[in-house]
């Protein structure tokens, strides 16, 4: 990446460790074979797989034969939602999921409701979390499965997992998380959190793209139906080819990560104060979420600032509005309107999110530069009335 | 991958706006829709503009086609302003087609600013 490039993005993407690139490399030359053919070569490959399954299932204390790879979180998510409330359907279609999930969650839901299923929307609170009595209240006795991402890739807003899947579990409810912004970054024990479906992504924590894996509790009803046909691979759960470099430098990725989450987030904690503390003074700024959340982002809006002008002016600085704009017109953010931000509050909102790469000189320039830009963007702002 | 949405002269204009800030004494219009606040206040003698000065919130595009068109007008016959159109911003500095409309607030700005020269003449 360019030098005269800071990148404050990481909850969009993170660069491959290269360590991770190392085992990516070697393994791309080595075990080649197709790890479904049973001659040595492919025996090889099987193994390769084998292995990373092992450094995943370690990260999430949990049997390797509880993981299912697939080409991302969005992959896992349609599986698990679409494969896991149809699995259920005979016994009732009532489906749950929150308001501020990501689009590869709400997406299905909506998607299902055109099935016939009938979804509830939980709401959050104004910083982002569902109060476990809010969410027992919204269950039924039809409901029969239920997403709640464990943290909010806009926010960083960290539910109670727990909680929420202990309420399910009395109920036998199937109980999806979306660990797409967790896994590899805070601390998941699946062996004690009762969650019986959960979806991760590899380069979200310094793996590569196109690769993820859907974990499906070893549990009595916990199961889903394909979304994909065409082989027998993986239990007919989700068949296709494996692609075996990119599982192993995921399984790298988990095995560095397991190692050091703790010292990973007492640098991110310190780079969010360091941020946190350059530009809280700004009149007019408010944080968006909780501030005991993933202290790898940093959500803030600013009263009175244009967002597409905000972000533009922040290069060289790399981060992301806080809402569905790309080069089209923006919206603001469905997940801040959810938590009651207005309209104007939403579409300012700049999402910064620190990574292991990145240093407090990084993040020190990143705060100089947002105070410049707010106070330029104000000085060039016309008052109401001419 | 995502294509830059900022050409060069969007990023120039948007990072050195000349004519950002006020025409002290002049006439002055004030526009908001879509998205985008605009204030344009400018001064005139012997039917030429002199001074033209914005004031705007908006995205990138609103900023540079501003700047764009307050640096094209000045100097230029104060009738020229009821005659400007967001095509003539548009033929220098590309814009998205789904900002056009936020185009249309300048150009709206701009033939207002000429109307209150006609009215007071």
């Amino acid at each position: 990446m360019s030098e005269d490039i800071i990148y404050l993005d990481y909850a969009a993407s993170t660069p491959v460790d290269p360590r991770v690139y190392e085992r990516m490399c070697e393994v791309s030359q080595s075990a080649y074979a197709n790890p479904s053919s049973t001659h040595a070569a492919g025996r090889l490959t099987h193994e390769v797989i084998g292995r990373a399954a092992e450094q995943l299932g370690g990260l999430l204390n949990v049997s390797p034969e509880t993981l299912i790879w697939t080409s991302g979180a969005t992959e896992s998510d349609n599986l698990a939602i679409a494969g896991g409330a149809r699995y259920r359907a005979h016994r009732g279609k009532h489906i749950v999921t929150m308001r501020t999930e990501h689009k590869a969650v709400t997406d299905v839901f909506e998607m299902l409701a055109q099935e016939g299923f009938d979804v509830t929307w939980v709401d959050a609170d104004s910083r982002g979390l569902l109060a476990p009595d809010v969410f027992a209240a919204a269950l039924r006795d039809d409901t029969q499965f239920v997403s709640i991402m464990f943290v909010n890739n806009e926010t960083g807003v960290i539910q109670d997992i727990e909680a929420l899947g202990a309420i399910c579990r009395e109920r036998d409810i199937l109980f999806h998380v979306d660990g797409a912004q967790a896994v590899g970054k805070v601390p998941i024990d699946l062996a004690s959190l009762p969650v019986d479906l959960l979806s991760l992504t590899g380069h979200k924590f310094y793996g590569p793209k196109g690769i993820g894996a859907l974990y499906i509790a070893d549990r009595p009803g916990c199961h889903v139906a394909p979304i994909l046909f065409g082989g027998g691979q993986q239990r007919r759960i989700r068949p296709g080819t494996l692609p075996t470099d990119l599982i192993a430098g995921l399984g790298m990725a988990a095995e560095i990560a397991a190692g050091g989450i703790d010292d990973d987030l007492a640098h991110l904690s310190e780079l969010r104060d360091v941020l946190w503390n350059g530009i809280r003074e700004i009149d007019g700024i408010s944080l968006n979420g909780d501030p005991d959340g993933f202290p790898g982002i940093l959500n803030v809006s600013v009263e009175d600032i244009e967002g597409e002008s905000l972000l533009f002016a922040l290069e060289p600085i790399c981060a992301a509005t806080g809402s569905a704009c790309n080069s089209k017109v923006q919206e603001p953010s469905y997940v801040l309107r959810a938590l009651g931000r207005t309209d104007m509050q939403a579409q300012s909102a700049i999402r910064f999110s620190v990574g292991r790469p990145t240093t407090i000189e990084e993040v020190e320039f990143a705060a100089g530069r947002y105070r410049e830009a707010v106070a330029r963007l104000r000085q060039l702002a016309p008052d109401e009335v001419a | 991958m995502s294509a830059d949405p900022y050409s060069a002269r969007v990023r120039d204009l948007f990072a050195a706006p000349a004519h950002a800030g006020d025409a002290a004494g002049g006439e002055a219009v004030y526009v908001a829709d879509q998205d985008v606040r605009l204030r344009l206040t400018a001064t005139a003698a012997d039917g030429t503009i002199e001074v033209l000065r914005f004031r705007a919130w908006g995205c990138p595009h609103v900023i540079a086609a501003t700047e764009a068109a307050c640096a094209a007008l000045e100097g230029r016959p104060v009738t020229d302003l009821e005659n400007y159109t967001a095509a003539d911003v548009m033929q220098n500095l590309p814009v998205p087609v789904e900002k056009t409309g936020r185009i249309l607030v300048i150009e709206d700005a701009v033939r207002s600013l000429g109307q209150r020269f006609r009215d007071r003449t």
